[in-house]
């Protein structure tokens, strides 16, 4: 249900083929922000990266539905934009060879995905001084999710507009979205809180990077 | 959807069809071709063609059947969705809707499950940023110990009641066990980075060179390339 990969032959190609070229465009200027990542980065990318993949293998049930979740939150904290935007490029790329997505819109559902992680730190940041990292970790995710959910919907709603059947569907197919959209935040945030609540407590270190001193980062007590 | 990586991993590098014989490279050439043609094709007549082209490669791939349908669930259920919001009263719209990804998923599933993803990944980290390509096979490595990681977490939730219960307690399990594989995932790179250095990683992660290594499977592959840009000009795919 949470799945925010598009698989081919949906949508027009001029919006594919040039979600592609920017995808490209943002790996490359990317690859020159992160040019001082060490082999240490790379291992740690590469195991977020099959982290998120695993993730997804973690059904929560909600409702009649099974919830599959992105972490795109939690990824965008502790890797920062352009790392998590080349981590989600990767997991678009090997989604798409397991049928999971297309390969034509691999740049698309990266930039979807990318766009949620890369305000996920910002976020953080503005929220942790009041919050404390589980909440800041949890608000961090909302919008993280809120924001490639929405763009997600917007994409998904463009589609539907190339025909004159899909504009009169737009009505309940907006309304669909809307319910994903909202079930998607709702979820991601829960578990990002009790993901935060979990690393506050055992590894606080981890927010270090994120600028967030361990001391700081450890609940009261723990 | 990470079990039909695994299996299909299992196929790629333990089967023996034609297919394996082939290089890497050119069925990369033929299952983007197919994909390509699939995705722009407006004709249903040849649609149809690539499809069942494509329903060809995979049975011959010897992929087991419920795992080649379970790649194929995904996007059948996406695009189904679709196929009724853009309903025309006509059974070509939904038709092309729904055959386009489900040709290029069984294109995508012939292509992985006949290619050793070292072979498949080396030739497309020649095109991507270095660092993209290197994380990609860092990924992937990664990817079935955390899978196995992940089914040993869910086992012990289950047999330890932490599945049922209010929608509270669920999430929280599902926090708890989420942060329990982010702590796994940095010890983890933190390991394979020890490897690396001992192993003498010279900053970059190389693929096999025999990607482009011809065989006999070639001959097949080529002969598929050709039908389906026959069937293209024979059908009026792009008139």
């Amino acid at each position: 249900m949470s799945h925010l990969h598009i698989p081919d032959g949906v949508l027009p190609w001029p919006l594919w083929g040039s979600a592609w070229a920017a995808a490209f465009v943002i790996l490359v200027v990317a690859g020159v922000i992160e040019r001082g990542a060490s082999p240490r980065d790379i291992a740690i990318r590469g195991s977020i990266g099959a982290l998120v993949l695993a993730a997804m293998t973690l059904a929560i049930p909600v409702g009649p539905f099974e919830y599959h979740l992105s972490l795109l939150g939690p990824v965008g904290v502790l890797l920062g934009a352009t790392a998590s935007f080349e981590v989600l490029f990767i997991v678009a790329s090997i989604l798409a060879f397991a049928g999971h997505g297309g390969f034509t819109v691999v740049g698309l559902n990266a930039l979807l995905l990318g766009a949620g992680a890369a305000v996920a730190r910002p976020v953080f940041r503005l929220a942790v001084p009041r919050a404390g990292v589980a909440a800041a970790l949890a608000i961090a995710a909302a919008v993280s999710q809120a924001a490639a959910g929405a763009l997600w919907a917007v994409v998904m709603l463009m589609a539907l507009r190339e025909s004159p059947a899909g504009r009169a569907a737009l009505g309940w197919a907006g309304g669909v979205a809307a319910a994903v959209w909202v079930g998607g935040v709702i979820v991601e945030t829960l578990v990002a809180l009790a993901v935060g609540r979990f690393l506050a407590r055992v590894k606080p270190e981890l927010f270090g990077a994120v600028g967030v001193p361990a001391a700081a980062a450890r609940p009261a007590g723990g | 959807m990470l079990d039909v990586i695994g299996r299909v991993d299992l196929a790629a590098a333990s089967g023996g069809t034609v297919w394996h014989r082939a290089s890497a490279l050119g069925k990369l050439g033929l299952a983007a071709l197919l994909v390509l043609l699939a995705v722009f094709t407006g004709s249903l007549p040849l649609l149809v063609s690539l499809h069942l082209l494509a329903w060809t490669l995979a049975l011959t791939s010897r992929l087991p059947l419920r795992v080649t349908a379970a790649m194929l669930g995904y996007p059948l259920v996406f695009t189904a969705v679709f196929a009724v919001a853009r309903w025309d009263g006509t059974l070509a719209t939904p038709l092309l809707l729904v055959l386009r990804p489900t040709t290029a998923c069984l294109s995508a599933a012939w292509l992985v499950a006949t290619t050793p993803y070292p072979d498949l990944f080396a030739p497309i980290s020649r095109v991507l940023p270095s660092r993209i390509a290197d994380g990609l096979f860092m990924t992937y490595r990664a990817l079935f110990e955390l899978i196995a990681r992940t089914e040993r977490l869910t086992r012990a939730l289950r047999l330890r009641g932490g599945i049922g219960g209010g929608w509270r307690r669920r999430v929280q399990a599902s926090g708890d066990s989420v942060g329990t594989l982010v702590l796994h995932s940095f010890g983890r790179s933190e390991r394979m980075y020890a490897a690396m250095l001992l192993r003498g990683h010279s900053g970059r992660v190389c693929g096999c060179r025999h990607y482009a290594e011809t065989g006999t499977g070639d001959v097949w592959v080529a002969g598929c390339a050709a039908a389906a840009l026959l069937l293209t000009l024979a059908l009026g795919g792009f008139r």
